[in-house]
């Protein structure tokens, strides 16, 4: 475990340690025979934003779904609050998993409801509604605060990548979680849209308090939004510090990550394809 | 090769466990449902695409039941010189075993394939897993409104489709097949009881109970792709039917004990 550290782009100072909202003890995930997490131990520091990287495939979804036990452990255990939680049945995770915001990869909106029942609908599933208005204004302004105040009775086919996933921002922020996990919340948006993302992930942490963990590709993003950076390979945890400490890690699999270089061995893989390339069919060798 | 069978085994009885499980999950949580408000909207929802929506295939099911029913046997009583007992052989037929049968059949198509591709694909697309992050049951959510409502309208469906057949059957007996009306219907009163009606539309509540569990488990528990969806409403059809079948032998041999023992005891009663 890796002591909590600052963005060197982040500007208030925190206190030393803040206590742990999150914690993974010895965490192994087994799929058949496949080993997706190996022993993970790490800590989640309460009103901080941590990210997980990684290259694809590497166990980074399957953490965080853990930590709000979407998934339950093969081995190990997943605390909240002190309070172990991976043993609990459904209807106890139910309470815990309301003081949780989860933004999924792909958005996961429900497609048979507009925007704003998508929004109310953890608030309708948990409170009992009598004012239906007070309803309205919260959904206007979850979606104002993701700058898409009007969408309310659009459904989800209808909107474009970028503002589906902001919905299920808005849709993952409507209970005032304490903790959100966002899966790739940049990816496959253009380069202002991810910029978006990122200042509602530090507006959230800065104004409401809100711890985030969140998994991306993206190292802009990371460093950008990251207090503490947590790399991930093969299961295994192999670098976890600040921006600054990532950046200058010596580990090879982490430097060629995040300066986006793609290794010998690769490069070697890829000239064979080349050569082998030429001497594939053409439709003409079909021609008898 | 044995490690193999031996693998296959363990997997379908652990499979087995699961759906057992999911079974009685969803059995108990409906139950609790009934009583709880919130959950009565979303089975009006449901009820009006499970129940209202099949009504004309259902009807059409069992009138073509009925008519195949009236031309197929009419031979073989005409030659023994019953004709005229036609309406009792069409209407046991179609109230107690045809009627429900192949109404459940055509819902497990209809029905079964349906949920099992709405929810593989609220599945495949993370949209079960949003509901249990945001602190909601799935099954209290998605199943439990689709099981009452395949429970509850299973039989008056039923209802529709021996409704149907009876009228069916009448029509060609006595357009087709020159039947006279009054023996038709005269034989047909004397054989068939109220408990034949009855065990068909009790067979209902079973089969649409089966239909809801065998397709909901299957949306919940297919593959990845467009390829596992379509695979998990085949093997929901698949199973369906199978179900229907063996539940169908199972009530017919409970009903038939059952029927010895305490229909006699009518006319004490009467």
């Amino acid at each position: 475990m890796v002591e909590q550290t600052k963005n060197d782009k982040k500007q208030e100072p925190g206190p030393a340690s803040p206590p742990a909202i999150v914690e993974v003890r010895h965490l192994t995930k087994r799929f058949g025979k496949k080993v997706v997490l190996d022993d993970i131990s790490l800590f989640i520091a309460k009103g901080r934003t941590t990210v997980v990287i990684g290259p694809s495939g590497c166990g980074k979804t399957v953490l965080i779904k853990h930590m709000l036990v979407l998934l339950r452990p093969s081995e190990g255990e997943v605390h909240f609050e002190d309070r172990r939680i991976d043993d609990l049945s459904e209807a106890e995770l139910s309470r815990v998993r309301t003081r949780f915001g989860y933004l999924f990869q792909e958005g996961a909106l429900f497609d048979s409801m507009t925007v704003a029942e998508n929004i109310s609908f953890p608030i309708r599933q948990h409170y009992k509604v009598k004012d239906w208005r007070a309803i309205e204004d919260v959904v206007k302004s979850k979606l104002a605060m993701v700058g898409l105040d009007g969408f309310q009775n659009s459904y989800p086919a209808n909107l474009s990548g970028g503002q589906r996933k902001r919905v299920a921002l808005a849709r993952a922020i409507a209970l005032n979680p304490e903790v959100i996990l966002y899966d790739e919340p940049t990816t496959g948006l253009d380069p202002i849209r991810s910029d978006i993302i990122n200042e509602l992930v530090l507006k959230l942490e800065r104004e409401l308090g809100v711890t985030s963990v969140v998994v991306t590709h993206d190292m802009k993003s990371a460093y950008k939004v990251g207090d503490r950076i947590i790399m991930l390979h093969n299961g295994k945890v192999i670098a976890d510090g600040d921006a600054d400490y990532i950046r200058n890690h010596p580990h090879p699999i982490v430097q060629q990550f995040i300066n986006g270089q793609v290794s010998e061995d690769d490069l070697a893989v890829l000239r064979m394809a080349g050569a082998a390339s030429a001497a594939q069919f053409l439709p003409r060798d079909f021609d008898s | 090769m044995i490690a193999t069978l031996g693998a296959k085994a363990v997997q379908d009885v652990v499979n087995a466990g699961h759906f057992g499980r999911f079974a009685w999950r969803s059995v108990l949580t409906s139950m609790r449902s009934c009583t709880a408000r919130r959950t009565y909207p979303l089975v009006w929802t449901q009820m009006n695409q499970i129940g209202v929506r099949s009504v004309p295939v259902i009807m059409i099911t069992g009138a073509f039941v009925g008519m195949t029913l009236a031309v197929q046997a009419y031979d073989q009583l005409a030659g023994m010189g019953l004709e005229e007992h036609l309406g009792v052989l069409i209407n046991i037929s179609v109230v107690k075993e045809l009627g429900p049968v192949l109404a459940a059949v055509m819902l497990a198509g209809r029905i079964g394939g349906a949920l099992t591709a709405e929810l593989g694909t609220m599945n495949v697309t993370e949209q079960i897993d949003a509901v249990r992050s945001m602190g909601t049951d799935p099954i209290r959510y998605l199943v439990a409104p689709r099981f009452l409502a395949c429970l509850l309208l299973t039989p008056v469906l039923i209802i529709y489709a021996d409704l149907l057949g009876v009228v069916g059957g009448a029509l060609v007996s006595f357009l087709q097949l020159g039947i006279n009306s009054r023996a038709y219907w005269g034989f047909s009163a004397y054989g068939v009881d109220l408990w034949d009606v009855a065990i068909g539309v009790v067979k209902g509540f079973f089969f649409g109970g089966a239909i809801a569990v065998i397709s909901c488990y299957k949306g919940f528990t297919c593959e990845e792709g467009a390829q596992g969806v379509g695979r998990a409403c085949t093997e929901a059809f698949v199973a369906s039917f199978i179900s229907i079948l063996a539940l169908d032998f199972a009530l017919a041999v409970v009903s038939k004990n059952v029927y010895e023992v305490f229909w006699p005891l009518k006319s004490l009663v009467g």
